[in-house]
């Protein structure tokens, strides 16, 4: 069954309720297979919520989902034999060897003995732990625990991986080397399903991306294909030399602005069209004798979308309406 | 292909309960309530009283295997629950019954270990002598999984922190002392504590152990195995309704 299905995972109106809140309302998408699939969304979104349910951490209040063709519920043994599973937080037991950790994953699976001792010598080697194999995991470092979760999830050689903030809390060289590690073996045909609130991550990583909202799916697509949609979201930025405090009130009146903003030296301008909007910053700066220090064409990033389709405020920005209130 | 399945859940549950016996047998708060705990209690019962080692053995023995083996769910699920390696368990292909077969092996092991050293301290040095041994291995095998599953009904309790489910059981496993013969002998209780120890599962754990080392039987040892096994069933079933019912409210 497995071998001949090309999709990874499907949900199917899937729901969670608790009580009066709805955490996660009728959601429908599909991961194709040995894609990368990224699930962003605001704090509380339902991000998690969903996870734990294709996971079978917890169990839907409507709906469903299959992995690889197994419904969540009915075939939920079959389906979690397929999973690897690393949550937000690297749940290792501290007190055992990694080598340890690996073979008790083993067991848990039930992977036959004969294998074990394999497979857990490939993984470490392939992580880069297979010299500290035999010492205790409460001394490693946090990307060290991170590589030996992502490990210890690919033990029963799951063909579908959910990560859940995978790089949160690492430093650079860590999130580099998962951020590889998790491609190298999406190319060996794994199926990622990745939970991140870092867009560059989920830009660099996905094929395609769902962001969630109070619950819902607000947009589903390529990273590529969701900053085309936001047209409006195009901006020029740019320095003046010698430029006066109120130029920023200028720029606000010129006809292509949707909006205006000085950001430490450079103003950033929003438009819907960039090279009639080009043509107004030239024609000002000759006409007030200001000399264009730099200029850049920005396109929308994954975060300008999200921002934009989640209408999410920076919290001060929030407080300080309240408090004029 | 059932008893694949029986085997295959009996294999995971074992490596569940041997992994539990690597990581918290010598834990602090797995040595302080299994052990330091009955052994003090102990101690402030036999000292300055005229107690025999007929008397002092079964008590210590029936103690530990109380207190030990009803220490082990209570100290792990919680601590798995912070830390989330419980999640571990769910999200992986075996059924939340077999986990929790897993978890009461363990408490049951930590308890038999434990109350095989006062026996064995007995026999080698106090001229302690088992008479019955079938009555003796009925009493510390069947007492040790009835106190485990004790142990496991009361982590259903929903908390991340084993003080959580430690503080509510103490309610229950100290005053059960109190009715089961340990500090008061039964012929010395009054009659509303004498029918209150029949049904506490410790009575019959001193009762076997007791009638095991040569001592006095009171109920009988057919009704001291029935009482046991009763209460393993309803402690088994209640805790594992209660840890279902927790799963779906995730």
């Amino acid at each position: 069954m497995v071998e001949t299905v090309s999709t990874a995972i499907k949900t199917v109106d899937l729901t969670k309720r608790y009580d009066k809140l709805v955490a996660v309302d009728h959601i429908n998408f599909e991961v194709k297979r040995g894609e990368i699939f990224g699930f962003l969304g605001p704090n509380g979104a339902g991000k998690t919520t969903t996870t734990r349910m294709l996971i079978g951490i917890s169990r839907p209040t409507e709906g469903t989902a299959e992995i690889l063709g197994y419904d969540i519920l009915k075939q939920s043994v079959q389906a979690k034999e397929l999973m690897g599973i690393i949550p937000d937080v690297s749940n290792v037991y501290t007190e055992l060897s990694a080598w340890n950790n690996l073979i008790f994953t083993a067991r848990l699976y039930d992977v036959p003995r004969i294998e074990r001792e394999g497979r857990a010598k490939e993984l470490l080697q392939l992580f880069g732990l297979f010299e500290r194999r035999k010492e205790r995991v409460e001394g490693f470092s946090k990307g060290m625990k991170r590589r030996l979760c992502i490990a210890m999830a690919l033990m029963n050689k799951s063909s579908v991986l959910f990560l859940d903030e995978p790089t949160t809390g690492l430093d650079v060289q860590s999130s580099l080397t998962i951020r590889n590690l998790v491609k190298e073996l999406n190319a060996d045909g794994l199926t990622v399903f990745v939970t991140t609130h870092n867009m560059e991550e989920a830009n660099q990583l996905c094929d395609r991306v769902a962001i969630i909202d109070k619950g819902k799916i607000v947009a589903i697509d390529t990273p590529e294909m969701l900053k085309t949609t936001m047209q409006k979201l195009q901006r020029i930025e740019f320095s003046f030399v010698g430029a006066k405090k109120n130029v920023i009130n200028d720029l606000r009146e010129l006809q292509y602005v949707t909006d205006a903003t000085k950001n430490g030296d450079k103003y950033r301008l929003n438009t819907e069209n960039v090279p009639k909007l080009l043509a107004e910053i030239w024609q000002y700066s000759s006409k007030n004798h200001l000399i264009i220090n730099t200029l850049n064409t920005l396109g929308p990033n994954l975060e300008d979308v999200f921002v934009e389709i989640t209408g999410i405020t920076p919290e001060t920005k929030q407080k300080t309406v309240g408090a004029k209130r | 292909m059932t008893t694949n399945r029986v085997t295959k859940a009996l294999r995971i549950a074992w490596a569940i309960g041997e992994k539990d016996m690597r990581i918290y047998y010598l834990r602090p708060g797995s040595v302080i309530f299994g052990i330091l705990f009955p052994f003090s209690m102990f101690l402030s019962y036999i000292v300055g009283r005229n107690v025999s080692v007929e008397q002092a053995i079964p008590i210590l023995v029936a103690q530990t295997l109380f207190f030990a083996s009803s220490s082990i769910g209570p100290m792990t699920i919680p601590l798995e629950r912070r830390l989330r390696t419980f999640d571990r368990y769910l999200s992986a292909p075996v059924s939340l019954r077999t986990v929790l077969l897993g978890k009461t092996l363990s408490g049951f092991f930590y308890g038999l270990g434990i109350s095989l050293i006062p026996i064995i301290i007995g026999v080698l040095f106090f001229q302690s002598t088992v008479t019955n041994i079938l009555m003796l291995s009925a009493g510390v095998l069947l007492s040790a999984f009835c106190f485990a599953s004790m142990g496991l009904m009361f982590a259903s309790i929903p908390g991340q922190s084993p003080g959580q489910v430690m503080m509510p059981m103490n309610f229950v496993r100290i005053p059960l002392l109190f009715i089961s013969g340990v500090f008061i002998p039964l012929s010395e209780l009054p009659v509303w504590g004498q029918s209150l120890s029949i049904f506490s599962p410790l009575t019959h754990t001193i009762e076997l152990v007791k009638g095991g080392l040569g001592g006095e039987n009171i109920f009988g040892s057919l009704v001291n195995v029935a009482v046991l096994v009763v209460y393993v069933l309803v402690f088994l079933f209640v805790g594992i309704r209660f840890h279902i019912i927790n799963q779906r409210k995730e």
